[in-house]
């Protein structure tokens, strides 16, 4: 794993630089005259061989200093503990619909494998794998809120509501916190039409690959043996079926938490939601140096530790698999 | 189970979610821009506009009249028979937000706060005052500031009316905050402060929301609605959604087509002023074909500019062809060019390129910018010059420009200060193609060497009369016009849109000139 973040760290850092852009210029503006950039690049170490600035930026990061950002003139520690939680927020409620909806839908489909249930919900798979995160964030934005006012616009709260104090940076528990039970209803309200878009994505391809695990089970000799057995046909799919399906599904899920970050780009924009995807996004605009290097490096730890989790699952999940 | 599921999401979607309050003014806009708050590092427009709300300079302007200054925090003023020392006298009874006293402490503290930091907007201020010991405390109540060579009333006034460097800050609350590490208080200002305008802020989470409530005790008398909300909302559709609903008063980054939608639509209302910018094309003079003069003009008189103006930019531009925009002083209202092909064919021949060239155009990735270069592509392959258009993301296109790497490239400028110098001296200073260069700002870039013209920029910044003035800066124009590196495409207007209950907005052309002061709601 160091290697793992030891090469993204190295790679990001030098692809930043060799890109023939200058952060610089680009945060201070078009019309800052070339003395101001060439002082704001000195005051940042810009100015001294790319070498020495790699090595300088690793003892920084042995230390746990992950520098300071171009762009918002803060430690990018500091700027990842302020986006992250709401990309944790959104990203959890977006998994649970996920899970939910996906793994409802393929394990539907693939019992009625080959009804109309089960073609419509293909159909809404493809659709839904083959559907921009903004373009159908803009969609849901224009029936639920527009059209039918049902449910909130962007944000996290209605904009003329203050935030509650910040304790953990998640609106949730800092509601709670604070027991603002009108931020707690307007958080969960606000937070069902994103977290619908991201969640989408991964709806569909849990439910594709449910279906497909589920078929593949279905076909298997102990099915046959625990339905002659008489055993009630819902224990049959729940208990014999989806239990061993389950092993690519949890794949699957874990690819999608990582997949979570890049869907919240989009998401994040779109609904005005305050995570740390808007803030990679804009970091990436800028080549914000500092900046791109940590959230890289946050997103390779984030990885390794869902890979990590995974695989833990994988030996509960299937006893013949154990890791030594 | 799955019923109680089915009537907690229902409860959850129908109760009711709230609409802007009457005494809450609430703007949906991108507020991403935004870095810092210390008016010595203020320098995007966005940032400005929202620190006009609590900081106040020295100067003002007449409201929509960029031509008469008005007196700010400073009642009267003199300036030396030599033109040299100005002498302001601070209006006595002003508090900051703290409850401090507002005096000559203040200013000075101010002024070298922003010379001493020397972060990348001081030039406005340094080009005419660059040692902090020429500012001085007079008495309590006056101050005196000598510039290093004589300045025009209005170049000074545009200097000290900058939001930003010469924004007056509250001194002893700031040195309340220093630390030996930090003496200016740069950390603790980036997020607070320490003002004495209409509005205190009092809360910025990033790219979140700005939180600014009224100054009860502000000298000119207490804004009119209590509080003003800045939602961050970066996608224009969701500000036109959120508008829609009435969950935002103002949105501030709709897109041309989007604002179009609202003209004459009850209930809403679009506001649009020229916002002193130019769109333009650059032509690099010190490289072939664009060193030859004829080539240049050849270019301007093939553009077809209504296309632009009014099919790309949908209304959202007026026409203009000189640097000084339209309402400021020096402006030339000259637009003399139009699409001829035949006469711009004729240029082209007789600058040695009868079957036209080769060039590629440069623009950034901003869909308008992309779209007048697709025009331009079209109008050229009129006239034989074959245009293959590239795009990038800013920073590597300014990096480029900047280095004088270009050829052909598509631009736009902004007035940094509220004078025809602020203009002048990027669009037409330049004596030296070189890094010795005094002002390495558009000319320069684009290696357009008219050292007479260069004097001029000079002598019309340092001319006290007003009408010599006013025909030097006419004559910069012209000469800029005919034979510079440029065709202007056109000047861009500011557009908002608002709900009709919003009252008593004014956009300035300056964005960071516009306040919420006198902005309330009827419903």
């Amino acid at each position: 794993m160091v290697v793992v973040v030891w090469g993204v760290v190295t790679i990001t850092f030098f692809v930043a630089r060799v890109i023939p852009a200058d952060p610089v210029a680009a945060i201070l503006g078009p019309q800052a005259p070339q003395d101001a950039i060439e002082r704001e690049r000195a005051r940042w170490g810009l100015d001294k061989p790319i070498h020495i600035q790699y090595v300088r930026y690793i003892s920084g990061l042995l230390r746990g200093d992950l520098g300071v950002s171009l762009r918002t003139r803060r430690p990018v520690s500091e700027d990842i503990k302020q986006f992250f939680p709401a990309t944790v927020e959104l990203g959890v409620a977006a998994l649970i619909i996920g899970i939910v909806l996906g793994i409802g839908v393929g394990v539907i489909s693939a019992v009625r494998s080959g009804s109309l249930i089960d073609h419509t919900s293909r159909v809404f798979a493809i659709v839904g794998l083959s559907m921009p995160a903004f373009w159908l964030g803009l969609l849901l934005l224009l029936i639920f809120y527009h059209t039918l006012g049902w449910l909130p616009g962007p944000g996290r709260l209605p904009y003329w509501y203050p935030l509650p104090p910040r304790v953990t940076g998640l609106l949730f528990i800092d509601s709670i916190i604070a027991k603002d039970w009108f931020a707690l209803k307007s958080f969960l309200q606000h937070l069902v039409l994103p977290a619908f878009t991201l969640g989408w994505l991964s709806t569909a391809s849990i439910a594709r690959i449910t279906r497909s695990s589920m078929l593949e089970v279905m076909h298997e000799e102990y099915i046959k043996t625990a339905r002659m057995k008489g055993l009630r046909e819902s224990l049959v799919i729940l208990k014999h079926a989806f239990r061993n399906a389950l092993l690519p599904i949890v794949t699957v899920i874990g690819i999608r938490i990582a997949y979570m970050l890049e869907g919240a780009v989009l998401t994040e924009t779109v609904f005005a939601w305050p995570g740390l995807g808007r803030y990679a996004t804009q970091s990436f605009l800028s080549i914000d140096f500092n900046a791109v290097v940590g959230v890289a490096l946050f997103m390779a730890l984030l990885y390794s530790f869902c890979n990590l989790v995974v695989d833990l699952l994988y030996a509960y999940l299937n006893p013949k698999i154990r890791y030594v | 189970m799955w019923r109680l599921v089915i009537v907690a999401l229902l409860a959850l979607c129908l109760t009711g979610f709230g609409r802007t309050p009457p005494d809450t003014l609430v703007i949906g806009a991108r507020t991403g821009i935004i870095v810092d708050f210390d008016p010595a590092r203020i320098y995007e427009v966005f940032t400005a506009f929202v620190a006009e709300q609590f900081y106040d300079q020295l100067v003002d302007f007449e409201k929509g009249n960029f031509k008469k200054i008005e007196p700010g925090l400073a009642e009267s003023w003199e300036v030396s028979e030599d033109g040299l020392t100005w002498t302001f006298y601070i209006r006595k009874g002003v508090k900051f937000h703290s409850g401090n006293e507002l005096t000559a402490d203040d200013v000075v503290y101010s002024l070298r706060r922003s010379l001493a930091l020397n972060f990348h907007p001081i030039w406005i201020l340094a080009q005419y005052v660059p040692d902090p010991e020429m500012i001085k405390k007079v008495d309590d109540y006056t101050v005196s500031i000598t510039t290093t060579e004589p300045v025009a009333e209005l170049t000074i006034a545009s200097v000290l009316a900058f939001q930003g460097i010469c924004s007056i800050v509250d001194s002893k609350l700031v040195k309340a905050h220093a630390t030996p590490d930090d003496p200016w208080a740069n950390e603790w200002l980036k997020e607070h402060d320490a003002g004495s305008g209409p509005f205190k802020l009092m809360k910025w989470v990033r790219e979140e929301i700005i939180v600014l409530e009224r100054f009860d005790n502000y000298w000119e008398g207490p804004a009119k609605v209590k509080r003003v909300i800045i939602k961050d909302i970066p996608d224009p559709s969701a500000q036109k959604l959120a508008l829609d609903k009435g969950d935002i008063d103002i949105a501030w980054d709709l897109l041309p087509e989007q604002v179009d939608m609202y003209r004459n639509v009850e209930g809403f209302k679009v506001v649009e002023t020229p916002a002193w910018g130019i769109t333009y094309v650059a032509m690099n003079a010190g490289k072939p074909p664009f060193d030859n003069e004829l080539v240049r003009d050849a270019i301007r008189w093939a553009i077809d500019y209504d296309a632009i103006i009014y099919g790309i930019m949908k209304g959202a531009a007026i026409p203009g062809q000189t640097f000084i925009p339209k309402g400021m002083f020096g402006h030339l209202p000259e637009t003399p060019y139009y699409k001829d092909v035949e006469r711009a064919k004729e240029l082209l021949a007789a600058a040695g390129y009868p079957e036209g060239f080769e060039v590629e155009l440069l623009t950034t990735d901003r869909p308008d910018r992309v779209a007048i270069a697709t025009q331009i592509q079209a109008d050229l392959a009129e006239i034989g010059v074959k245009v293959m258009i590239r795009q990038m993301v800013g920073a590597q296109f300014y990096e480029l420009y900047r280095a004088q790497k270009h050829t052909f490239l598509v631009a736009g400028w902004g007035a940094d200060y509220a004078d025809p110098d602020a203009l002048a001296k990027p669009f037409a200073h330049c004596c030296t193609t070189g890094p010795d260069a005094k002002v390495r700002q558009l000319a320069w870039r684009n290696m357009y060497v008219d050292c007479d013209t260069t004097l001029l920029v000079e002598e019309a910044a340092r001319e006290l009369n007003s009408a010599k003035r006013e025909k030097m800066y006419f004559e910069i124009q012209r000469r800029v016009l005919d034979k510079g590196p440029f065709a202007i495409l056109y000047y861009p207007l500011r557009q908002v849109v608002m709900r009709d209950v919003v009252a008593g907005f004014n956009l300035a052309h300056m964005e960071y000139f516009t306040e919420l002061w006198e902005v309330y709601k009827t419903g």
